[in-house]
């Protein structure tokens, strides 16, 4: 096992200490050569805005431990929050659209759960088409404008995004705690050991006993659920919700922190801690180059190169063949 | 007639244990040359070192009297050796002409000239295939046909067969085997790999006999007999002190309670209406050559495989018929399955030696947000790292980082403390080394003495007549012979189990 403690030269050698070095330099260039960086008000937006890709990042990290994948988190995010609104607007209270969206959001979540675990479809093409008929089902029954603006005279919604406790936003208050949790239930819970164990070895896992399907099952229910909270943090925050964010490349810059904050897309590997990196990472590298006025396109340029360098080492440092472990065979 | 290949004192050694060792064997031209042997005997080693799947370790291989030695299947395909595989190595979503030109297309392909040639070519060697179908759509015997015209299309002039005629039905075989007499005819030689000793007599010209990985007699088929040759199969020096005497002193444990019966089962062409039963306090062996299907039911009655909804027939535990979907279902009716292949569905290699051993131990609770007490993982999975004596640095140690013996050791506690009335072992000492086999072996008599129902799968004649107190033998998806340990012989049950 590696140590929880990692000496300056395996820090450099893991994936880990690199991201975390690249990370650190990134922000003390930021800092120097940009004075709009270092300032205390865009340190705010940066752990902000961070918090949310914090938090899709968990949902999303919790899968792919599991091995699988989920891309619809966005769709399921978007839809879910604002029918809530569009609900609210026509007459129901909000309370009631927020729990009817949530129930939205659980239900998409079973429903790509089972696609996977008994329709055996492989993870990312369930996702991909789930998110298209989610997007597309809102669009079309649920709500009409893209833009859902917070409902009015509904004051106790903004403290979600804007409130403060003891000074720290509500929305890092709330990173932190899903972390806390998550980190809980990977390292010290049935459900955790278990999921490693899918994630590591399939079959394995099936011949001693874990409830396979239940699994993937809860997996992307937890995703789905997870997705609806942020989008809550999401929409409390800019006082209102743009469904247009599906057609973003934000489900891109999610997997970016999970690949990049060191969990093996091959499943079995990776702590909270990785996510944790990988969203300060992610964060800065985004806060800073907005600051710069980088072009979009340049930005998604960017982003693109990044994630395909993450995947690149991700796939030499966590072989998805077993080759190393050719010990002992025949 | 004139030597096409020869291995001279060829030796095959994998991590210093010999599969194959000081052979010497001649394939002449146009000859079928069967190779008889045990699973495990060496025969695939040296033919698959001819096909160029492995180099030799010492000795060499001459051709047409010229060392030689392939690196890859292409170069001993460029030399005229092809290699017919039990599985077939076809691309299942082309056609048979696709398949048959296979690695040796043009630049620009004409899909109708490639079929108009097919066509032709399988004609000359009357074989009824379309050209165009899909070899998806193709039953085994066509698949092989197609898998033969495309060694022959590539020219070659030696011919392995590994078991080709363990999925086909009387009449396909018959085709196959007037398919040998034509190629032979046309100057190919042929070896010929099979467990149905009635086969070999009956088609080969020469047969060789290997044990162990030594060559014990090559002559003309007509020196043999059936006795004779399972007598060369299994007359083994009995090695050390590890199987004794066989089983001949040892006396059956008395039978408790029947916990497992098995009824009628079937699942596809594997398994054909197996009857079996397992009682408690007693080591059942179950033996059989490979594709006897011995796996497949054990599997089936751990809720690993699906059996056929309609004609599946029934298993009971305890007399009550159960069917499990899912392997969990029979691991909290106490059922345990110890997977053969440990590196595909036996460990999680990213964890710990104790993590490996605890997930048994959680597989059998329910709660999902339940804590993991560590201590509970301490105690507990070292308390089995113990009991079955598994050498690691610490319990820390990653499992890919242990023996073979050791890793079998840890997927045997992991389903030991689930504390199962029923344990099934597939094939539990596969390439594990010569200590911990004497190990595990004592760890399964334990436990039958404890009163657990124990089954052992094995393809190792010594391993079922030390281990068990009741031999039972499968042959083509059933059950075809029951033997209690006085009265088995290592004649007895080979003779049950050939075909």
């Amino acid at each position: 096992m590696r140590s929880l403690a990692p000496g300056p030269a395996s820090l450099v050698k893991s994936q880990e200490g690199i991201v975390f070095l690249l990370a650190l330099l990134a922000f003390l260039a930021f800092a120097l050569f940009l004075p709009a960086f270092f300032s205390a008000g865009n340190l705010l937006t940066l752990v902000r805005s961070v918090s949310i890709l914090g938090i899709l990042a968990l949902g999303m990290a919790l899968v792919v431990v599991g091995r699988g994948i989920d891309v619809s988190m966005v769709a399921t995010m978007v839809v879910s929050v604002s029918w809530a609104f569009a609900l609210s607007r026509s007459g129901y209270p909000l309370e009631v659209a927020l729990l009817i969206g949530a129930g939205f959001a659980l239900l998409t979540g079973i429903i790509i759960g089972f696609a996977v675990a008994v329709g055996e479809v492989p993870p990312i093409f369930a996702t991909l088409a789930a998110g298209s008929i989610i997007y597309g089902l809102g669009r079309t029954f649920f709500f009409t404008l893209e833009m859902q603006n917070v409902p009015p005279g509904e004051d106790w919604f903004a403290l979600i995004g804007q409130g403060r406790i003891l000074g720290i936003p509500v929305t890092v208050v709330a990173f932190a705690m899903l972390c806390f949790v998550a980190h809980i239930l990977l390292s010290r819970t049935r459900f955790g050991w278990q999921l490693y164990a899918m994630g590591n070895n399939p079959e394995a896992a099936k011949i001693t006993g874990v409830p396979f399907r239940p699994m993937v099952v809860a997996q992307y229910a937890i995703s789905a659920f997870v997705a609806f909270g942020a989008g809550l943090i999401l929409a409390s925050s800019a006082s209102a919700i743009n469904a247009r964010l599906y057609n973003s490349t934000f489900i891109y810059d999610i997997l970016l922190v999970v690949v990049l904050g060191g969990i093996g897309l091959n499943g079995g590997h990776g702590k909270i801690r990785n996510v944790i990196l990988g969203t300060m990472f992610v964060g800065i590298l985004l806060n800073g180059m907005t600051i710069m006025n980088i072009p979009f396109t340049v930005q998604n340029l960017v982003k693109g190169v990044v994630l395909l360098f993450a995947i690149i080492i991700d796939s030499l440092v966590n072989p998805r063949d077993e080759q190393t472990s050719q010990q002992g065979d025949l | 007639m004139t030597d096409v290949v020869a291995f001279r004192n060829a030796t095959k050694s994998f991590r210093g244990n010999p599969a194959v060792k000081n052979v010497d064997f001649t394939l002449r031209r146009g000859e079928v040359h069967a190779l008889l042997g045990e699973n495990g005997a060496g025969k695939s080693t040296l033919t698959k070192v001819l096909a160029g799947l492995y180099p030799l370790t010492s000795g060499e291989m001459l051709m047409d009297g010229k060392a030689v030695s392939f690196a890859s299947p292409a170069e001993a395909m460029e030399n005229g050796v092809a290699m017919v595989f039990q599985e077939t190595n076809l691309v299942p979503s082309m056609t048979v002409a696709q398949n048959i030109f296979l690695g040796d297309e043009k630049f620009f392909n004409r899909i109708r000239g490639i079929n108009i040639q097919a066509q032709q070519h399988l004609q000359r060697m009357s074989f009824h295939v379309e050209p165009t179908a899909l070899v998806s759509g193709l039953g085994a015997a066509k698949k092989q046909m197609v898998e033969i015209a495309r060694a022959v299309h590539h020219k070659a002039r030696i011919f392995i067969f590994d078991e080709p005629t363990a999925t086909l039905t009387p009449e396909e075989k018959q085709h196959f085997f007037d398919l040998m007499d034509r190629l032979k005819g046309e100057g190919a030689s042929i070896i010929f790999i099979s467990h149905a000793l009635e086969e070999a007599l009956s088609v080969a010209d020469r047969i060789s006999i290997l044990r162990d990985g030594e060559l014990v007699v090559t002559d003309d088929a007509g020196a043999f007999s059936r006795e004779s040759i399972i007598q060369a199969m299994v007359g083994r020096q009995l090695t050390g002190e590890l199987y004794g005497e066989g089983g001949r002193q040892r006396v059956a444990r008395k039978p408790g309670e029947r916990v497992l019966a098995i009824e009628n089962l079937s699942m596809g062409k594997v398994v054909r209406n197996a009857t079996l039963s397992v009682f408690a306090g007693q080591v059942t062996g179950l033996f059989g050559l490979v594709g006897a299907g011995r796996t497949e039911m054990m599997k089936i009655a751990a809720g690993v495989l699906r059996r056929d909804f309609f004609h599946g027939g029934v298993v009971r535990l305890n007399g009550v018929p159960v069917r499990f979907r899912v392997p969990r279902q029979a691991v909290s009716r106490g059922i345990a399955y110890v997977t053969e292949d440990r590196k595909y569905d036996g460990l999680f290699t990213t964890m710990g030696v104790m993590q490996n051993v605890y997930q048994g131990k959680l597989a059998r609770g329910s709660n999902p947000v339940e804590f993991v007490r560590m201590e509970d993982v301490q105690h507990q999975a070292q308390e089995w790292i113990e009991r079955l004596n598994v050498r690691a640095i610490g319990g820390d140690a990653k499992v890919v980082e242990l023996s073979g013996g050791n890793q079998q050791k840890v997927v045997i506690a992991k389903s030991l403390i689930q504390e199962p009335s029923v344990v099934i072992f597939d094939e539990p000492t596969r390439g594990v080394d010569v200590g911990a086999i004497a190990e595990i072996h004592q760890t399964i008599e334990r436990l039958a003495d404890a009163g657990a129902a124990i089954v052992v799968i094995s393809s190792y004649l010594p391993e079922i007549l030390n281990l068990s107190d009741r031999i039972l033998v499968a042959r083509q998806g059933r059950i075809v012979e029951e033997m209690m340990i006085e009265e088995a012989t290592e004649e007895k049950i080979m003779y049950a189990a050939v075909h």
